[in-house]
C-alpha cells in the first residue's frame, strides 16, 4: 500500500490515490527537416478524499506529499455530499500491452523511423513539404483506494504521424500508425498518402444541396463525438441528452455497430481499469443501430441508481490529465467493419464527398447530435475523385442523417484527433452541403 | 534555486540553453446544475529546458528541480543528434541579457481571497441562473491560476516573473421541448479578483438570451454578408488572421510564407490590426515572455498592409525581423510556442446603425463560440444571431457556424465600427501536444464582412 493512502486513512473517511509516471521521447519534422527532439520525464499524483460525506480533491506534480492530504481534506470541507464510495477491491482483466523493447527505444531509434518514412515519401513526392512526428512512451499508472482497490498497469506505445499540406493550402493529408511494440515503416500508409496527396492537387467545390458523403476513418469523430455527448451519463443525469429513454430503440442505421473495447492487447490505449479503478469491459454501445447503454463513472452511476460502467476518464473535450476530474468517456471505440470497400464506395458516387475531417466541430451544437463544419476532404464526380474540397461546409444531425447509411467498409483504420477510434469508411446517403 | 539553475544553464555543453522552473497553484470550483461537483486546490512544480547545439534543437520536461541538471545535459546531447539530420541549421536571434523580476501586484490578488468567498461568489451566480425556469442545467466554474516562474539561460539572464489569472466562466443551458441551447459567460481574465464581483446584470442579460434562443429558428445555410459583434470579430481576427501571424506557423510552410510578405496588401485601407501584450488588465497582458524577451506591441496590419508578425528568437532569426516577445507556454509541462497576446482590430468610423442598414439580406452574429483554423481555412461559431432584412434587424437565430478563406475574407471586411470591446477570457488551443491557453486576449469593434459561408442543417 502506498504510504499516502495509509496516512490519509487516519485523516479522512475515504481516499483515492491516482499516481502516474511517464517517459516520452518524440521527434518532429517540419518542411521535411528534423525540427526538434523532445523528451518528457514526469510523475504526478491526484488525491480525492471523502470526509464527513463530502468530496474534495487535490493534485500535484512533484508535490510536497504531506500537504496533499491536508489540501484534499480542506477542499472536502467545502465540497458537496459525495453520492458514491471509492472503488472496492476488484479482479482486473489481463491487458498485456507493454513492450520492454518499445520502452527502451532511444531518440536515435525514433529518428531512424522518421528518416525511413521521409525517404520513402520524398522518393515519390519530392515536392511535398513533409511533416512527421514520431515517438515512444512508457506509462505506469497506479490507483489505490482506502476501500481496497489496488490497480496497477503499465503500457508502452510507439507511434508515427506523417503527412503534408497540399501545395498552397493549410489543409493536407495525414496518416497515423501506432502500436505497443517498435514500429516498422508503414509502407501501406505511405502508399495511401502518396495516392491521396495526388488527389488533392486540384481544388473543387460541390454544388449546394444534399449529397452522399463517405466518412473516412479519421472523420469518424464527427459522428462519434456527438454520440458520446448523448451517451454521457452526466448529460443523462442533467436531462440534456437526446438519448434519454431510448435504450433498445434504433437511433442509427442498422449497418452501424459501435463497441467500447479497452481490452485489445494490440492497442496502446488498452487498459484493465478506468481512472477510478473500476474494471474495464468490452461493451457494445450501439448494436446494429440500436442504443444498448450509456457511459457512467462512479458519480453519475450513483445519481442514476446504477453501477459504473468503468468509463471514468480524466479528460475533457480539450485537454485532460491527472488534474482533470474523472468524467464518463468511451475508453477505446471500435466501429465494426462491413462488407464494402472504400474504392467501391467512391466508384458508386455520381457526386459526393469523401470527408477526412472537419474544421470547427466544437463551435456547433454537438451535444444535441449535430455538427456543422468546414469540410476537409475530396470531391467525387462520376465515380472518381476530382480534387480537394474548397469553400465547402457540411452539416448533419447524426440521429436523422446516420439512419441512412448505404455501406460500411471492410477496411478499418485507427483515427486520431479529438476522439480516436478504430473505424471503417462509412457511406451516408445524404448530408446538407453548402458549396457552390 | 535560481542561482543553481543559472549555473546549470551556463555550464551546459550547448550553443544556447535555458531552463524555466515553475511553482503553480490552481484552484477550481465547479458547479454542474445544483451540484457542487468539484472543489480542488492544486500545487505543482515543474521544469522545462531547451538547448540549441550545432544547429539542432531539443527540449525536455521534468518534474522535480533535482532533475534539472540531468535533463539539461540530455537535451544538449539530443540537440547535437538533431543537428546531424538538418541541412539548414537552426539559429536564434540575439536578445538582451536581463536580470530582473516582474512580480504581479494587485489590490485584490486572488491568492488573498478565502476559499469561502470564492465558493460563495460561484454559488451566487450559479443560483441566479438556476432561478430561471427554462434553465435545464448550468456549468459554473471559478478558475484560478497563480504561477511563479524562474527563467535562466546560458547567456546570463535570470528572470523571475508571475502569471496570475482568475475567471468565473460557464454555460447557461436552456431547454424547451427538444431544443437545447448553451450560452457561454466569462468574467475576469486578469489578476484582479474584484473584477468578478457585481456582474449580476451582465449575467442576467445572457440568461435572457439563453431563454429566447430556445424559441429561435436555426440559421439558414448559404453565403451572406454579415455584421460581427466585437466578440465575434475578435474571434474572427484571432482565428482567420492571427494564427498566420504566428511565425512558427509560417516558418516551415513555404507556400504561405511566399503569400505573406511584409508590405503586401491584405485588406482594405480601413483595416488596422495589432498584437499588444502591454495593455493592462487583459487576458493576454504580460511584461516578459517564456523565452526571457520583453513583450512589445506589434502592428500586424496597418491601413490594409501587412506590417509585422509575431516571433520567437528562432523565428526572428529565420525571418530577419525584430523580436516581439510572443513565446508562451501554458505551464512547465510544455515548451513555449509563438502565441498571440491580445490581438485587436483597431477602432474604425462606422456606427452600428450604418453597419446594419448596409445589408439587405444577411445576418448579425453575436458572441464568440470557438473556432478552428488550418492554414488559410477557418471556421468559427456564433452564440446567437439575428436576421438582417432590408437593412433592419429581424428575428433571433441559433446554431450558427461559418467558414471562409483568409485572404479573400480579409479583403471582404468593408466596414469597421467606431466601438471596441475586449473579451474577458482567452481560450486558444495550439501545438502538439495541444496547449490550451487561457491567456489569449481578443478585441475588436463591430465589423462587416461582405461574404462568408454559413453552414447548417436548415
Amino acid at each position: 500500500m502506498n504510504p499516502l493512502i495509509d496516512r490519509a486513512r487516519s485523516y479522512v473517511d475515504q481516499a483515492e490515490l491516482y499516481w502516474t509516471r511517464q517517459h516520452d521521447i518524440s521527434v518532429s519534422y517540419e518542411d521535411s527537416r528534423l525540427q526538434s527532439i523532445n523528451e518528457s520525464d514526469t510523475s504526478s499524483l491526484a488525491l480525492r478524499v471523502i470526509d464527513r460525506g463530502r468530496l474534495g480533491a487535490t493534485y500535484g506534480i512533484a508535490p510536497d506529499r504531506d500537504r496533499l492530504v491536508n489540501e484534499a481534506k480542506q477542499a472536502a470541507a467545502h465540497g458537496d455530499p459525495a453520492p458514491f464510495s471509492f472503488a472496492p477491491e476488484a479482479r482486473y482483466p489481463e491487458v498485456a500491452n507493454y513492450s520492454d523493447r518499445a520502452a527502451r527505444l532511444s531518440s536515435e531509434d525514433v529518428v531512424a523511423l522518421c528518416e525511413a518514412v521521409r525517404t520513402r515519401i520524398l522518393a515519390k513526392r519530392p515536392d511535398a513539404s513533409l511533416r512527421v512526428e514520431a515517438g515512444t512512451a512508457a506509462r505506469h499508472l497506479d490507483i489505490e483506494t482506502t476501500q481496497g482497490a489496488a490497480a496497477t498497469h503499465r503500457s508502452s506505445e510507439m507511434y508515427i504521424w506523417f503527412g503534408a499540406p497540399f501545395k498552397g493550402a493549410g489543409i493536407g493529408v495525414y496518416k497515423v500508425a501506432a502500436g505497443v511494440t517498435p514500429l516498422n515503416p508503414p509502407d501501406d500508409l505511405v502508399d495511401e498518402f502518396v495516392r491521396w496527396y495526388g488527389w488533392g492537387e486540384a481544388t473543387s467545390t460541390p454544388r449546394t444541396g444534399r449529397l452522399p458523403v463517405v466518412f473516412a476513418p479519421n472523420a469518424a469523430s464527427l459522428y462519434l463525438l456527438p454520440l458520446w455527448a448523448g451517451l454521457d451519463g452526466d448529460a443523462v443525469d442533467k436531462g440534456t441528452s437526446p438519448l434519454i429513454g431510448r435504450v433498445g430503440e434504433a437511433i442509427l442505421s442498422p449497418l452501424l455497430t459501435v463497441v467500447d473495447d479497452p481490452l485489445r492487447a494490440d492497442d496502446p490505449e488498452a487498459r484493465p481499469f478506468d481512472d477510478e479503478a473500476i474494471p474495464c469491459q468490452r461493451r457494445p454501445l450501439i448494436h446494429r443501430g440500436s442504443l444498448t447503454g450509456f457511459l457512467f463513472d462512479l458519480r453519475t452511476a450513483a445519481l442514476q441508481g446504477t453501477a459504473s460502467t468503468g468509463n471514468a476518464v480524466k479528460r475533457a473535450l480539450f485537454g485532460g490529465g491527472t488534474e482533470t476530474a474523472p468524467a464518463p468517456w468511451p475508453m477505446s471505440l471500435v466501429v465494426e467493419p462491413g462488407d464494402s470497400s472504400f474504392d467501391e464506395m467512391v466508384a458508386d458516387l455520381d457526386e459526393g464527398l469523401v470527408l477526412l475531417g472537419g474544421l470547427g466541430f466544437h463551435s456547433g451544437n454537438y451535444p444535441q447530435g449535430q455538427f456543422s463544419v468546414q469540410a476537409v476532404g475530396f470531391h467525387v464526380q462520376g465515380g472518381r475523385v476530382v480534387g480537394r474540397l474548397e469553400n465547402t461546409m457540411v452539416s448533419a444531425d447524426i440521429y436523422t442523417d446516420l439512419a441512412n447509411v448505404r455501406a460500411v467498409s471492410r477496411e478499418q483504420r485507427r483515427s486520431f484527433g479529438m476522439l480516436g477510434a478504430l473505424a471503417p469508411y462509412v457511406l451516408v446517403d445524404g448530408l446538407q452541403v453548402t458549396g457552390r | 534555486m535560481k542561482d543553481k539553475l543559472s549555473r546549470i544553464a551556463t555550464s551546459t555543453a550547448a550553443d544556447y540553453a535555458d531552463i524555466r522552473y515553475e511553482k503553480n497553484h490552481k484552484t477550481r470550483i465547479s458547479y454542474r446544475g445544483r451540484a457542487l461537483s468539484e472543489v480542488a486546490s492544486y500545487e505543482t512544480f515543474g521544469g522545462h529546458t531547451r538547448a540549441y547545439a550545432g544547429g539542432g534543437k531539443a527540449v525536455a520536461t521534468f518534474s522535480g528541480a533535482n532533475r534539472a541538471e540531468t535533463m539539461a545535459a540530455a537535451v544538449a546531447a539530443s540537440a547535437r543528434i538533431a543537428a546531424r539530420h538538418r541541412d539548414k541549421p537552426l539559429r536564434i536571434a540575439p536578445a538582451p541579457v536581463l536580470i530582473s523580476a516582474f512580480p504581479i501586484v494587485s489590490d485584490s490578488h486572488p491568492s488573498a481571497v478565502s476559499m469561502e468567498e470564492k465558493l460563495a461568489l460561484a454559488a451566487h451566480y450559479n443560483d441566479l441562473i438556476l432561478a430561471e425556469p427554462l434553465v435545464a442545467t448550468t456549468e459554473t466554474d471559478y478558475d484560478e491560476f497563480v504561477s511563479h516562474r524562474v527563467f535562466v539561460n546560458s547567456e546570463g539572464s535570470v528572470i523571475e516573473y508571475d502569471v496570475v489569472i482568475a475567471n468565473i466562466v460557464g454555460r447557461i443551458v436552456t431547454k424547451k421541448g427538444d431544443v437545447v441551447q448553451r450560452i457561454r459567460f466569462a468574467f475576469g481574465g486578469n489578476e484582479h479578483f474584484d473584477r468578478l464581483i457585481g456582474r449580476e446584470e451582465d449575467l442576467r442579460r445572457l440568461i435572457d438570451v439563453a431563454c429566447r434562443l430556445v424559441e429561435a429558428q436555426p440559421a439558414r445555410s448559404g453565403r451572406y454578408p454579415v455584421i460581427l459583434d466585437p466578440s465575434e470579430a475578435g474571434l474572427f481576427v484571432h482565428e482567420a488572421f492571427g494564427h498566420l501571424s504566428e511565425s512558427d506557423s509560417l516558418q516551415n510552410n513555404p507556400s504561405f510564407r511566399a503569400r505573406l510578405n511584409l508590405g503586401d496588401d491584405v485588406g482594405q485601407p480601413i483595416l488596422n490590426v495589432s498584437d499588444d501584450p502591454t495593455r493592462n488588465g487583459l487576458p493576454g497582458s504580460y511584461p516578459i515572455d517564456d523565452e526571457g524577451v520583453r513583450a512589445v506591441r506589434t502592428p500586424l496590419i496597418t491601413e490594409g498592409r501587412l506590417t509585422g508578425r509575431l516571433h520567437s528568437r528562432e523565428t526572428a532569426s529565420e525571418f530577419g525581423e525584430p523580436l516581439t516577445g510572443n513565446m508562451r507556454a501554458v505551464d512547465a509541462q510544455y515548451t513555449p510556442i509563438v502565441r498571440m497576446s491580445n490581438i485587436l482590430i483597431e477602432q474604425g468610423q462606422s456606427t452600428f446603425d450604418e453597419l446594419v442598414s448596409s445589408i439587405d439580406d444577411g445576418y448579425y452574429l453575436v458572441g464568440a463560440k470557438g473556432g478552428q483554423t488550418s492554414g488559410d481555412q477557418f471556421t468559427f461559431g456564433a452564440q446567437w444571431g439575428f436576421r438582417i432584412e432590408g437593412g433592419q434587424l429581424g428575428p433571433m437565430v441559433r446554431d450558427i457556424n461559418m467558414s471562409g478563406e483568409l485572404f479573400s475574407t480579409l479583403k471582404a471586411i468593408s466596414m469597421v465600427g467606431d466601438d471596441v470591446a475586449f473579451g474577458e477570457r482567452g481560450g486558444c488551443g495550439k501545438g502538439s501536444p495541444m496547449q490550451l491557453n487561457r491567456m489569449s486576449g481578443k478585441g475588436a469593434p463591430h465589423i462587416r464582412i461582405d461574404d462568408v459561408t454559413i453552414g447548417g442543417i436548415a
